[in-house]
């Protein structure tokens, strides 16, 4: 009670001081709160008694203030450090714009677990880095539930840097907001759509060149492939990946060969499928049964993760897989050219049907991609500074240091492009590059900023992982994705039931028929099961969230 | 007996005993705080609890979360699945570390019987992360476990995908992990039987297998009773940490149990209410079959908890 009771007051005193802080910008009264806002500024000292709004404002920051920031601790930066706080990236942070943050990180994969306690607990950290529109209910329920306060009127008055950028791209506008039209987060946004085509297939390319062939870009072709990879290879399992990975096996290539897939998906008729219950379904489980039974596919397939996958990649057990660039492909590459120097591995096209066609769908992300944004909570007491902190990422300056680190350090800038050292290239201690890298920066993984293409650039190092994106980017695969969009809060509870269930039943079944446990004859009466679990309900939900984002 | 002098004489005992009380103490906050405490969170099975709104604030929604369970196209199977894993593990698992724990007492060589019983409790130690690990690895077609089969003249295949194997993988490996641990308190009871009673047996003519059966048994067998009732009232409450990370997809069909449909609505979904309902109404059962364990137990052998 009193616990509620004191969040009730501080949200009232936050409202109070932003109303505050709002009218004596723009009428200039003198007011303590537009003192605070001139100190902080420290600005051109004399002047600003009159009026906050002539101040020019600059960075760093003049504050004693210590603000909390929640989020969850990469996994390349975990092994070397045990806190954000401690990286030299952070502390230039903290250098550049003033702030001291005192950075709280939940152990290592109890992140949701965490996040629900403290929101149980009501008394938050200042700002909260979650993929916010996971919040049960959605983004717009986590501000109406009192947990994180709507930034419209705070992007207004503190964030210029990110105004400005999203003016110039008014479809990220769009994505980051509610369909109330609550911004929420300091959104992180890939800044280019390269950015956005990370996963897609990738095939031993010396191997092709032993037996004569093309990287395979049709069904057919890969039949072919994954054939004589086991019969002339000795490909115990010609075809493996980490099934137990949710996103890979969602993003199948397979699945979208046959113009469908396993999850919604925006069809060409302009509203959301279902495509787990569609004829192409049928026809890509019939395909994966059949390899599956000829041995072309892993056996354990139901069962396997990384680790197994990575041995079997590298030591010819299997020859082609599904992953990222870097921390698949590149990984793979560098492990087994140790012993064999011939090793190679090649990004192949999301395949088709008839040969020469461009692939119709394909895995993309949205240029938004609900990670690494940040959410001012209602427990913040000094909203202006963390407001301002978090703008300054999306500035020229915070830019730079997001996603290359610090100038003369981690980079330098050589005929205009930022290039980084040989000290993050090649790290003294012998850490891996994303690992050196996460020291200094946070554009290799997400965070409040727009990611530069330019890192990945360099982040790749090898040719056939710099090509890679070209080769599965080249789909119409955005055509096909759906964009942020959220259920509103009665309708989350309902569609989270309903496609628990579906996704239960079609998880189970998928293996059954790629296993042959159960006969396609019965896929209609899988279809038909589907539907009795209220599939058209949640495509109703689905269809009128899509609505309200169109109309946003 | 009347509550005026029952309260009379722990007022004179506790002053008689303090220190014995005091020594007490932390062992009823535990209880208090972390056992009985959080009791009243269960009620939020009856609510729509939103965190932020607390658990008083949360909306009352009667039995909804209990209806929606009992509808649910998987409640059958889950029930049933938790109800066969438990039975086949209490009637596979509860005899083996009795088993062990006797053949044990037969052996005479010292070494080797205080060998034996570290091996087998070992594996008690290893975290279940790991057990899973090496199993999932064993079971796999290149495993070793279908080495062996091959060895004798079978074929390969995937065990951990085949849904009718699963129990007894799972099974099989609890033993493994738990018998030697399981063991010990037999261990402990035998070593307490009067050797009197064997050289009696012995003089009326009785064997190695008579003096088992008609000394050895009955002398431990309070024992076994007590962990027999501890036993069944665990019997609903599987955890799902095994389960989650020894199941898939395809075998869902015979290893998707309670709770761990609890743990991927209720955690991963964060359907606090619907799976708080669930886990009461597992509760509930739980301790249906403990009174009634207890009560038969009374009847049948006059050993029991209460």
């Amino acid at each position: 009670m009193v616990k509620r009771k004191l969040l009730a007051l501080m949200t009232v005193a936050t409202i109070v001081i932003l109303s505050l802080v709002g009218c004596s910008s723009s009428g200039g009264s003198n007011s303590s709160s537009s003192k605070d806002t001139a100190k902080n500024t420290q600005g051109e000292g004399t002047e600003t008694s009159e009026g906050v709004t002539e101040v020019e404002f600059s960075y760093p920051m003049n504050t004693d203030k210590t603000l909390t920031y929640w989020g969850t601790l990469n996994q390349n930066v975990s092994p070397n450090f045990s806190n954000l706080g401690e990286t030299p990236f952070a502390k230039a942070w903290m250098e550049q714009t003033g702030v001291q943050i005192e950075f709280q990180h939940p152990p290592a994969g109890q992140d949701q677990e965490q996040f629900s306690l403290l929101l149980a607990d009501g008394n938050l950290p200042d700002m909260m880095e979650y993929p916010w529109m996971n919040y049960p209910g959605g983004p717009e329920k986590a501000i109406s539930d009192n947990a994180i306060i709507p930034l419209n009127d705070v992007f207004e008055q503190y964030c210029p840097n990110l105004m400005a950028y999203l003016k110039a791209n008014p479809d990220i506008d769009k994505m980051i907001k509610t369909d109330e039209g609550h911004y929420y987060v300091f959104p992180f946004i890939r800044g280019d759509q390269v950015l956005c085509n990370t996963i897609g297939l990738m095939v031993r390319e010396d191997w092709l060149k032993d037996l004569n062939l093309e990287v395979p870009t049709t069904i057919d072709e890969w039949h072919t492939v994954l054939t004589r990879f086991k019969e002339e290879k000795g490909a115990t399992s010609p075809f493996s990946y980490e099934y137990t990975m949710g996103v890979l096996t969602e993003e199948n290539p397979f699945t979208y060969a046959f113009n469908t897939s396993k999850n919604f998906y925006l069809n060409s008729d302009g509203t959301i499928h279902f495509g787990a219950v569609e004829p192409g379904y049928k026809d890509f489980l019939a395909t994966f049964a059949q390899w599956y039974k000829e041995g072309l596919i892993d056996q354990d397939l139901a069962t396997l993760a990384l680790d197994q996958v990575s041995a079997k990649m590298t030591n010819g057990s299997a020859g082609a897989s599904i992953g990222w660039a870097g921390s698949r492909m590149g990984v793979w590459i560098n492990a087994a050219q140790a012993t064999d120097p011939n090793y190679m591995l090649v990004a192949a096209p999301y395949p088709t049907l008839n040969k020469g066609d461009k692939p119709e769908m394909g895995q993309i992300e949205n240029r938004y991609p609900n990670q690494g944004g940040v959410a001012i909570t209602t427990s913040c007491d000094d909203v202006e500074i963390a407001a301002r902190l978090l703008d300054y990422d999306y500035s020229e300056a915070g830019h730079m240091l997001f996603n290359f680190g610090i100038e003369g350090e981690s980079y330098t800038m050589v005929d205009g492009y930022p290039t980084y050292t040989s000290q993050v290239l090649n790290n003294p201690d012998g850490w891996p590059l994303a690992q050196s890298l996460s020291a200094y920066i946070r554009g290799n993984y997400n965070g409040p900023f727009v990611q530069d293409k330019r890192y990945l650039e360099q982040y790749y190092m090898i040719a056939s992982q710099k090509v890679s994106n070209q080769i599965w980017g080249a789909t119409n695969a955005a055509a096909h994705k759906i964009p942020p969009i959220s259920p509103n809060s009665e309708e989350s509870q309902e569609i989270s039931f309903i496609m628990n269930e579906i996704n239960t039943y079609r998880d189970e079944m998928t293996l059954k028929f790629i296993f042959g446990d159960e006969s396609l004859d019965k896929f209609d009466d899988y279809v038909s099961t589907i539907e009795s679990m209220g599939l058209d309900r949640a495509l109703e939900i689905q269809n009128a969230s899509l609505a309200r984002y169109k109309s946003r | 007996m009347k509550p005026k002098g029952l309260l009379y004489r722990i007022k004179k005992d506790m002053r008689k005993n303090y220190s014995l009380y005091l020594l007490v103490l932390p062992v009823f906050i535990f209880y208090l705080l972390f056992k009985y405490k959080p009791m009243y969170g269960a009620i939020i099975a009856f609510k729509r609890y939103t965190p932020t709104l607390g658990i008083e604030g949360s909306p009352w929604v009667g039995l909804e979360n209990f209806i929606r369970f009992f509808n649910s196209v998987y409640f059958k199977r889950l029930l049933k699945n938790t109800l066969l894993l438990s039975v086949y593990s209490l009637i596979f698992g509860f005899p083996a570390p009795i088993i062990l724990a006797l053949l044990l007492n037969e052996v005479r060589n010292n070494k080797f019987k205080k060998l034996t019983q570290t091996v087998t409790y070992l594996p008690h130690f290893i975290s279940l992360i790991v057990v899973t690990g090496m199993i999932v690895n064993f079971t796999m077609t290149t495993g070793v476990i279908n080495d062996i089969i091959v060895f004798f003249g079978g074929e390969r295949s995937p065990l951990l995908q085949n849904p009718h194997l699963y129990r007894t993988i799972y099974i099989i490996s609890d033993i493994w992990q738990e018998v030697g641990w399981g063991s010990i308190i037999y261990l402990a009871a035998l070593s307490g039987v009067d050797s009197q009673l064997y050289e009696a047996a012995m003089t009326d003519g009785a064997g190695k297998f008579k003096q088992l059966i008609y000394v050895t048994l009955p002398s431990i067998m309070p024992t076994i009773i007590v962990m027999l009732i501890l036993k069944i009232g665990s019997l609903m409450s599987i955890g799902y940490e095994k389960t989650i990370l020894l199941y898939n997809p395809s075998t869902y069909e015979t290893a998707d149990i309670i709770s761990s449909y609890v743990y991927r609505i209720g955690l991963l979904e964060q359907n606090w209410s619907y799976s708080t309902a669930i886990g009461l109404f597992n509760s509930v059962i739980n301790l249906i079959l403990l009174t009634i364990t207890n009560k038969l137990s009374k009847r049948l052998s006059e050993t029991s908890l209460w």
